[in-house]
């Protein structure tokens, strides 16, 4: 029995004005001669806003729509907006990188809305197969993405080396759905969740195992983060930005949904899995941080670590307790965003400084622009009044709550740790005063970009506003959990 | 009571923050108008603490002025600032100190002087707010805003080793902290509050096993900050490079905020574990007393002279505190004040110096009191009130934790008094190479005795130095019932045995 499937479409009018921008966007760039390549930019971020519009007013539903495949509920309302979020974010950034790179691939403008449209979906799957193929659709145009400067190196590596990666362990998510199906016979969340509780434990626990394969890599948990920091370093900066944020919560959604609804008799185990995940995610991503010299691939391990405290949330996570995980991959995106946008700022001889020595002295040069910075690490640390506090805050709690005191220990740690590579960059940017030119070929007191100090104000001040009275987006995170 | 319409709590807690946005909006190049709104704005606050003196009643031990707001509802958290005696008293310090910093300030800061106001407000602010708050999670809040602009007052304007001594105060004080806030995390899941009162009124809840791993995540938090040995490592570094007004603050206030946290969350809501972990923080508190006091002894560095002294004072604090009698916990509130007041002092005395020789070497000195008459007085008083003479404040607060700690074992006493022989040793001496003698150094025949200015900075701490060491009765009446309030609880049972 299938129910009409034009009602059903209301509720994805998000998904369709993406993918009708995508279609414009990809148009645009190859038929318009002039400005084709900015304009298909254009036409994608407007996309991103009517959606997010559309989004505002697509009213949450707890039916199931198109047979029992996709979800319109509340929980995955909040994760589309964070992932135009990001999306937004992205573009708006590649926009700045391309004026100093002066090429100008305009095919990443689509591959993003592509890639948006696979993750919306993927937040809203209640079927394996839908999880599966949406998970593709947003990793396909992703790969891309790492290596769109194919005809440099570094760009060219991370996307074959994101590819390979990424497609073994989907493949091996893949394996893990058969086990589900074999043992239950059907691929619903719904009626495999209760059949796999009764089913046979080991067999059961194999298949979760092999199915959370898939989603810990495209999360970067360790120990499937290998690919992470180079593919990070590697993919231009925007690109970086789009895929340390973007996939993540829609993976983290993906995984909430797979833990209660299709694993939900295995609570025990899977808790157990993140916890120790947590623990390896967290430590290796500060302690691997600490030692880069590379402001990128510093901000790379960063990245990895902050999915370290998520993966907290996530093994503390029974039932309303899940808030916790929700306001902080909304923060996370923000402040990861943000501070991968300080690398964007100063441009000097068409080429961005990757390096923490660029910024000495910027508080100078752009008092705004460091300040706004200051912000950001302060949240990316956990010290207060930063929304990046609240949300570790709000994670610690979790744990403590559910008697892991140890992960909030090891939690609470980890910030101090982390403290130490943060603040480098607030040492430069503070401390440190502008070097003399020497002949380290390095651009000179470069120039600083208006807009990514724009982006850097606003996120800041989102941070702080958060920080200050986090309560709208912590009421938002507690309905999206109570309407799943 | 209400200023502008602000309850005042909420004002003196946020009045600063004003003065910073005002100062942002200043032209950096408008140096003096700078320096004006600054001094105005710590002196306006100054004058907006002592109006809480008004409404303030002394004879009641219980939470005044309380101002309750919800914060985050989901998880109970609330705007609640209350005051009673001790925190008034601190926060009357703080203003008082941050005044006289920023006076201080006036010839000293001479790079981006813009920002250093800024950070020097937003510091006043966290710290009255440290003092104010009576949620837990409010309270870590502001715990965590004073670290901040402390780290950029060390690093930016501090000395030769700034960017490591500023580091390493900074990541120190946050690994204590994150540990409180695990803390008050195991706190909150047992009393399902934030709330500090509701909790006293719930009554000691934990299991005592549990309390002992709450109270070490607290001492982690409070201990570094005091600093209690052996986690005092990183105060010789920050002081000896942080600018003087960050040093004043650092020594007069930020120490106070450990021994204060010890005081208010730690004794009250763990009382079984502060019993029973009340002999090993007595040992570490008389080994800092003595530690500090040798140490002391040694050094070629004025300042760092004096930030050792702090460990050795701070030490006398926490023994007066963990003693757990009335008179010893009164006597180290009181000294919490005084040592506020004279090593302050001290460390702007050391920068007066500092500013006219660029040199804190005692070597470099001597005989320094035929060109500064006027200095040398000042030095005398701050010098003789760090000693505890008699006639002056360190001597009350210091005698109050002797006598408070004498019937508890008279062994602890006599190791306490040993580090008050030392600590006249150490400082006498210093004041001697510094300023008796012949001036042997060309480099000092010209120095100028105190400007008015600076004489007006020292005049504030000059006279609470007599008056607390003359008639303290008013001090001690104000503090006298929340502190009992608090040995209650943590104590009962001194109050029970037969006297």
């Amino acid at each position: 029995m299938i129910p009409a499937a034009g009602s059903d479409l209301g509720h994805f009018v998000p998904e369709i004005l993406l993918l009708a921008a995508a279609g414009a966007s990809m148009f645009g760039h190859l038929f318009v001669k002039k400005g084709g390549r900015r304009g298909a930019g254009y036409v994608a971020l407007a996309g991103i806003g009517a959606a997010g519009l559309a989004l505002a007013l697509t009213p949450p539903s707890s039916s199931a729509f198109f047979a029992g495949h996709l979800a319109a509920d509340a929980f995955a309302l909040f994760f589309k907006a964070v992932v135009l979020v990001a999306g937004a974010l992205a573009i708006i950034l590649t926009f700045r990188f391309f004026d100093v790179e002066k090429s100008e691939p305009g095919e990443v403008y689509y591959l993003i809305l592509l890639s948006i449209v696979g993750m919306t979906a993927a937040v809203s799957a209640t079927d394996m197969v839908t999880t599966y193929i949406t998970f593709e659709l947003f990793s396909i145009p992703s790969y891309v993405l790492a290596g769109i400067f194919k005809k440099e190196r570094r760009s060219a590596e991370a996307g074959i080396k994101y590819f390979f990666l990424g497609t073994l362990s989907s493949a091996v998510m893949l394996l893990g759905m058969a086990f589900v199906f074999g043992l239950t016979g059907s691929t619903g969340y719904a009626e495999a969740g209760p059949a796999l509780a009764g089913a046979n434990g080991l067999a059961a626990l194999v298949a979760m195992s092999l199915f959370f394969v898939g989603l810990f890599f495209k999360a970067a948990f360790v120990p499937f983060h290998m690919w992470a920091p180079d593919v990070y370093e590697g993919a231009p900066t925007p690109m970086a930005i789009f895929l340390s944020t973007a996939p993540k919560a829609a993976v983290v959604a993906i995984l909430m949904r797979a833990m209660t609804v299709l694993f939900g008799g295995y609570a025990l185990e899977w808790s157990a899995i993140l916890q120790a995940v947590a623990l390896a995610t967290m430590f290796w991503g500060n302690l691997a941080a600490l030692t880069q010299k590379s402001l990128k691939r510093m901000l790379a391990y960063s990245s990895i670590a902050q999915a370290g405290y998520l993966a907290i949330g996530l093994a503390a996570w029974e039932g309303s307790d899940g808030m916790a995980v929700l306001f902080y991959v909304a923060v996370y995106v923000v402040m990861n965003a943000a501070a991968f946008g300080l690398i964007l700022l100063i441009d000097g001889g068409g080429r961005f400084d990757e390096s923490i020595e660029g910024l000495r002295g910027l508080v100078r040069r752009a008092p705004v622009a460091a300040a706004s910075a200051l912000v950001v690490l302060l949240a990316l640390v956990g010290v207060p009044p930063t929304a990046g506090f609240m949300g570790k805050y709000f994670l610690f709690a979790a744990a403590v709550d559910r008697g892991l005191v140890f992960l909030a220990a090891a939690g609470a740690l980890n910030s101090a740790i982390s403290l130490f590579y943060y603040f480098r960059i607030g040492r430069a940017m503070f401390l440190e005063d502008v070097p003399p030119p020497p002949d380290s070929g390095r651009p000179q007191a470069g120039h600083v970009s208006r807009t990514v100090t724009v982006v850097l104000a606003v996120c800041a001040t989102l941070l702080l506003l958060l920080g200050v009275l986090p309560s709208p987006l912590v009421s938002r995170a507690a309905a999206a959990l109570l309407g799943r | 009571m209400n200023i502008f319409g602000i309850p005042i709590l909420t004002f003196v807690t946020f009045f600063p923050v004003a003065g910073m946005v005002v100062i942002l909006f200043l032209p950096g190049s408008r140096a003096k108008a700078i320096k004006i709104a600054a001094n105005l704005f710590t002196g306006l606050e100054l004058g907006a603490t002592l109006l809480l003196l008004t409404r303030f009643n002394a004879a009641s031990g219980d939470m005044q002025l309380v101002e309750r707001l919800p914060w985050i509802k989901a998880i109970g958290a609330q705007y609640l600032l209350g005051v009673d005696g001790i925190s008034l008293l601190l926060v009357l310090l703080t203003s008082l100190l941050t005044f006289v910093a920023t006076l201080s300030s006036w010839q000293a800061v001479r790079k981006r002087l813009k920002e250093y106001y800024i950070f020097l407000l937003l510091l006043e602010t966290g710290m009255v707010g440290v003092f104010l708050a009576l949620d837990l999670l409010l309270f870590y809040v502001f715990w965590e805003v004073v670290l901040v602009p402390m780290y950029f007052l060390i690093g930016i304007w501090g000395g030769e080793r700034r960017l490591y001594a500023a580091i390493k105060f900074f990541l120190y004080t946050l690994f204590g902290s994150v540990a409180m806030l695990v803390g008050i995390l195991v706190l909150r899941s047992q009393y399902q509050t934030f709330d500090w009162l509701a909790m006293i009124a719930a009554g000691s809840v934990l299991p005592i096993v549990l309390q002992g791993w709450v109270f070490l995540a607290f001492f982690l938090g409070f201990a570094i900050k005091v600093p209690m040995f052996p986690f005092h490592t990183w105060l010789p570094d920050a002081h000896v490079e942080a600018p003087t007004a960050g040093s004043v603050i650092l020594a007069g206030v930020l120490l106070k905020m450990g021994a204060y946290g010890f005081l208010r969350f730690s004794m009250p809501l763990l009382p079984e574990a502060a019993r029973r972990y009340a002999p090993a923080m007595v040992t570490l508190a008389l080994v800092a007393i003595v530690y500090g006091a040798l140490v002391s002894l040694m050094q070629k560095d004025m300042k760092k002279l004096i930030a050792y002294s702090s460990v050795s004072h701070m030490g006398f604090i926490m023994l007066g505190l963990f003693v757990m009698t009335p008179m010893a916990a009164k006597g180290a509130v009181l000294q919490m004040i005084n040592h506020g007041i004279s090593t302050g002092a001290l460390f702007l005395i050391v920068g007066v110096l500092y500013e006219r020789r660029h040199n804190r070497l005692i070597s470099e000195f001597g005989g320094l009191s035929s060109r500064m008459p006027a200095y040398a007085a000042v030095f005398l008083i701050m010098t003789m009130s760090s000693i505890g003479l008699p006639g002056l404040n360190g001597f009350i607060g210091e005698f109050m934790i002797l006598m408070g700690t004498f019937p508890v074992s008279w062994l602890w006493t006599a190791v306490a008094a040993t580090g008050i022989i030392l600590g006249a040793g150490y400082m006498l001496w210093l004041y001697q190479r510094v300023m008796f003698g012949t001036l042997t150094n060309p480099a000092n025949e010209s120095l100028k005795d105190l400007t008015v200015r600076e004489f007006a900075t020292f005049l504030p701490l000059v006279v609470l130095a007599f008056w607390i060491g003359v008639f303290p009765k008013p001090f001690l009446a104000v503090i006298d019932k929340p502190v009992e309030k608090i040995i209650r609880i943590v104590n009962p049972a001194h109050f029970e045995a037969p006297r």
